[in-house]
């Protein structure tokens, strides 16, 4: 549009209007007549003397300047209007109706307290999990690099990168303003009479510079020497107790052929709980070319555990990337095929723990099951919260019928709707905030340490959290607009005279009471059948098959061939031990990672290699082919494959078939039914075995006759101290391979059933709130009812009838759904579960339906044994 | 009571109401106060001067007639008490009584610096 300068009528000039607004707003009424007056000779004034915007621009100056406290108005009529007395009478009159109905007011208070200790629990988790790895100083400066290959289902991106990248990246790029590899090794660690198996971490001395690990005693500068080690603080403690290590020298033994002193020149502070790179020993990267045989630093086809570099500011690692494309040249010339890089990346360090869950072999940490975790906890935070605030909104309508006088009488005296409003939003405030602070010292002293004790770890929570301070008004905001708001106007809205005249029927009859209370049993039949199935499904994993026999199983871990065989020399021979075999990797105890090939097709693949006896000493079957033969040179041309990886290659004949591994031509010769290596956390995986070089073992498993496990467990400890005085024992029962995986699954199971009982509580709280509150009302009905000569019968049937039927509805309701959400929850939270059948709704259907039946008949008793003269007799 | 106290803008302000007389109402004094000042003045100041000095009862006021050019709004006429013109001679007495002393104020401060 264009704008046009259109010729001015003078009669059309007018001073600008808000500012008038303004005055006539602000100043004192008798002076606005004379000062409009005023200002408006004085615009018109300045009109002839300048230009029109200018005057105008004048007298808005003007009208603001003109806002003095001398002109404006006396806000006296605000303080003379005095709310004050009126909210302390609201406060009086709420608390003393609060009082009066003990039992509503702790219903009320209780299950609010309880649903936002609960949320406190959820908000100090979700700030644990979010604060992971953000104490580094150079979080955002920091990033690993990754590379990227081609796999069968996309690419596929790796934390590892190759050995020369590092030194050629802080060669070649200005902007790398620091750059540490990191490679880790198994080692025995001395000290006096102290042996122990550790790992060791080799990285540049920039590493404590680029990570932000400041140090309790020492130097972190320290690690530059090549003859310096530096110790976490667990470490310190393990082997030196409380006291101050700097100068001592330990023993490092690599392999079993080297061995090298250090000396403490650093001990690292305890790392907070929320991180995901760590160390337990640090030494110079330098070492690696002396302690790791053929360690070669120039070879492309090699990896290194992980390389990180520093830039100046985030914006250079574009310029670095767009530069990549040389390296992976060079890499793609020397490296095998299938492990050709198609791309490299960087992951920055402060995102690097959610992004972990995607790369395979990276040193970080995935944070991935804690998001969940959140989103659970979450979940659970808003139902009992909803549940609480359905409590308080079924309670505050239904005995807003014995507050009616109270309410006509404010309202004759002048109370208009807004004022009832306020008063019960008053009275809800009051219960909130009770709430609140009863919520918090329960999420403080009971939830949290309850958690933390149960997952072994510290959220290093407080109550001074400043953005707990923040939290907590947006929970009393929320809750009071929740539960308070429909009360609020519910009530307010009846008219004075039908509330006198007596003739108002609510609160009993409201349909959005039954409503909410049909809401509240959905969401509790939610929470108890999930607390119903993850007890089901924590026996159930206590009870699945590992796809071999754990029981009988056991293992050590040996230095080398001459280790294995003196072992199984010596256990051969014991009758308690039913066979013995050796493998390069052990179930459960790491694999490694290969790309099998079949035509066009690449997949990743676990591999293991093993010898001839391995398959039968841990139990696992083969469903098709045979076995490895003994020392056979042909066999070591052939492999094993899981079900899952025939399936995955689409082999409806595997037996015979021909597939590579690096170039070289393996032949199938059988399939072993699936087995899990790892906990049921883990998904199951194509996994091949192939034959190891003798030379390669590693561990020596073997198959314990029942009943025998711990004497044999005995005896090989014994041999191999025997053996190996210096080194100690690595090796144990296979049944421990998984870890805390039980108990874990347990703790999961205890904390729904602790939740699940937290909304029985609150669901069946609110139904005997409500029962109570419809009884009293009806109690000389019923009175009557008895006099006329109802039994218990006709008594029971005219209390319940409503509320049986709205039970049988809401359930009718939430069975199904409660059914498939449960079925999503399972398949997102475990790899392998329960399977999710109908029973277990049942049975969480069973458990509410008791509880809300008893919840009802302590109600019917009541007015069973009621004297009907005393119901009578009421007001 | 306490004493109440004029400050130099109000003496200002007082003495241009008293000398304008029946036109001393906001604009003019507005006008002549800034003609003499040879400065530019904001409504504010001027009428919360003359507020304050009322409440003070340096003046009285009462409205005067409409005009058009005020869009039909009453300009109020202010005069000053008889108690502003006493204040006003007694603030004149005491400076032309300090002006009178100056010179000997002067010499004396002179020769107690020889």
């Amino acid at each position: 549009m264009i704008m046009m300068r259109m010729p001015t009528d003078p009669s059309s000039i007018e001073p600008p209007k808000w500012p008038l607004k303004l005055l006539r707003f602000f100043l004192k009424k008798e002076f606005v007549e004379e000062i409009e007056g005023d200002m408006e000779e004085l615009f018109y004034e300045n009109v002839k003397a300048e230009s029109i915007s200018k005057a105008k621009w004048r007298y808005t100056l003007d009208a603001i300047k003109l806002l003095r406290p001398s002109l404006i108005r006396n806000w006296k009529w605000f303080s003379t209007f005095n709310h004050l007395p009126m909210m302390q009478n609201y406060f009086k009159t709420s608390s003393r109706s609060l009082l009066r109905n003990p039992l509503n007011s702790f219903i009320n208070v209780f299950g609010l307290a309880m649903a936002i200790g609960f949320c406190i629990l959820g908000y100090a988790f979700a700030r644990w999990t979010i604060k992971t790895d953000q104490f580094h100083e150079n979080k955002n400066e920091v990033y690993l690099i990754t590379y990227k290959a081609q796999r069968n289902n996309g690419l596929q991106e790796y934390g590892k990168s190759p050995r020369p990248l590092g030194e050629l990246l802080q060669h070649d790029f200005p902007q790398v303003k620091r750059m540490c590899r990191v490679e880790d090794a198994a080692v025995v660690v001395k000290y006096q009479d102290l042996v122990f198996h550790e790992r060791v971490r080799y990285t540049d001395p920039s590493f404590l510079e680029m990570f932000t690990f400041p140090m309790k005693w020492g130097s972190a500068a320290s690690l530059k020497d090549i003859n310096s080690i530096i110790l976490n603080e667990e470490m310190s403690q393990k082997y030196f107790g409380e006291s101050n290590p700097i100068g001592e020298t330990i023993l490092l033994k690599f392999g079993s052929s080297k061995s090298k002193a250090f000396k403490i020149s650093g001990v690292a502070k305890k790392f907070p709980d929320a991180h995901t790179i760590d160390f337990s020993f640090l030494i110079h990267f330098d070492n690696i070319r002396t302690l790791q045989e053929n360690y070669r630093l120039d070879d492309w086809s090699k990896t290194v555990n992980a390389t990180f570099v520093q830039v100046d500011q985030a914006g250079d690692i574009a310029t670095i990337q767009q530069r990549m494309d040389q390296y992976k040249q060079a890499q793609n010339k020397n490296a095998e095929p299938d492990w050709a890089i198609a791309e490299f990346g960087f992951q920055p360090l402060a995102t690097l723990h959610i992004q972990s869950e995607n790369i395979q072999d990276d040193i970080s940490a995935s944070s991935a099951a804690n998001y969940s975790a959140i989103m659970f906890q979450i979940a659970i935070g808003l139902v009992m919260l909803i549940l609480a605030c359905l409590n308080y909104v079924n309670i505050a309508i239904v005995s807003a019928a014995k507050r009616l006088k109270e309410i006509g009488v404010r309202k004759t005296i002048g109370a208009t709707r807004n004022v009832m409003i306020v008063q019960f939003l008053t009275e809800n405030v009051v219960v909130t905030s009770v709430a609140l602070v009863i919520g918090l010292a329960l999420g403080l002293l009971f939830f949290i340490p309850w958690m933390e004790s149960m997952f072994h770890f510290s959220m290093e929570f407080s109550w001074t959290d400043p953005t707990l301070w923040m939290y907590l008004p947006a929970i009393l905001f929320f809750t009071g607009i929740l539960s308070g708001i429909y009360p609020a106007f519910y009530i307010s809205r009846f008219e004075i005279v039908t509330i006198l005249k007596g003739t108002l029927q609510f609160g009993k009859r409201n349909p959005l009471t039954r409503v909410f209370l049909g809401l509240q049993i959905v969401l509790a039949l939610l929470l108890i059948t999930s607390a119903v199935l993850f007890t089901q499904n924590s026996n159930y994993v206590a009870g699945r098959s590992w796809g071999y026999n754990q029981h009988q199983a056991m293992y050590v871990a040996v230095p080398n061939y001459s280790g294995f065989d003196q072992l199984r020399t010596a256990f051969s021979q014991n009758p308690n031990v039913i066979s013995v075999a050796g493998a390069a990797q052990h179930l459960g105890k790491g694999n490694v990672n290969t790309i099998i090939r079949l035509g066009s097709r690449n997949e990743s693949v676990d591999e293991l290699a093993i010898d001839a006896q391995y398959l039968e000493t841990m139990g696992i079957q083969l469903v098709a082919g045979r076995n490895f033969k003994d020392q056979s040179e042909n066999d070591k041309r052939s492999i094993i494959i899981n079900e899952l990886c025939a399936q995955t290659l689409n082999l409806s004949e595997p037996i015979g078939t021909s597939i590579k591994i690096d170039s070289v031509a393996y032949d199938i010769i059988g399939v072993a039914k699936d087995f899990h290596s790892y906990s049921f956390f883990e998904k199951l995986k194509p996994t091949i075995f192939r034959l190891a070089d003798s030379s390669a073992y590693r561990y020596l498993a073997m198959k314990i006759a029942p009943g025998k496990e711990r004497e044999a467990y005995q005896r090989v400890q014994a041999k191999w101290t025997e053996l190996y005085p210096e080194v100690p024992f690595s090796g144990g029962y296979q049944e421990d391979v998984w870890g805390n995986y039980y108990a874990t699954m347990n703790n999961h199971a205890k904390f729904w059933k602790v939740i699940a009982f937290m909304a029985i509580v609150l669901a069946s709280l609110g139904l005997y709130g409500l029962i109570t509150l419809n009884v009293s009302g009806r109690i000389r009905e019923f009175s009557i009812r008895k006099v006329m000569g109802a039994g218990a019968g006709s008594l029971t049937y005219s209390i319940s009838k409503n509320y049986i039927l709205l039970i049988a509805i809401s359930i009718t309701v939430s069975a199904p759904l409660t059914y498939q959400l449960m079925k999503a929850m399972f398949d997102f939270a475990y790899s392998y579960h329960i399977p999710i059948t109908f029973t277990s709704v049942l049975i969480g259907i069973a458990i509410l339906v008791i509880v809300l039946l008893a919840t009802i008949s302590t109600q019917i008793r009541k007015v069973i044994k009621a004297n009907p003269v005393k119901g009578l007799k009421v007001e | 009571m306490k004493k109440t106290k004029l400050g130099e803008f109000e003496e200002l302000v007082l003495l241009t109401v008293a000398a304008l007389q029946e036109e001393a109402y906001g604009v003019e004094i507005k006008r002549e106060l800034e003609r003499r000042l040879n400065e530019t003045l904001s409504v504010g100041s001027i009428q919360s001067a003359l507020k304050r000095m009322e409440e003070k009862g340096f003046l009285t006021s009462a409205f005067g007639e409409a005009t058009q050019v005020r869009g039909g709004k009453r300009k109020r006429i202010y005069s000053t008490t008889s108690h502003a013109h006493k204040v006003l001679r007694e603030m004149k007495d005491i400076r032309a009584g300090l002006w009178n002393d100056m010179p000997k104020l002067a010499f004396k401060l002179k020769a107690s610096i020889v």
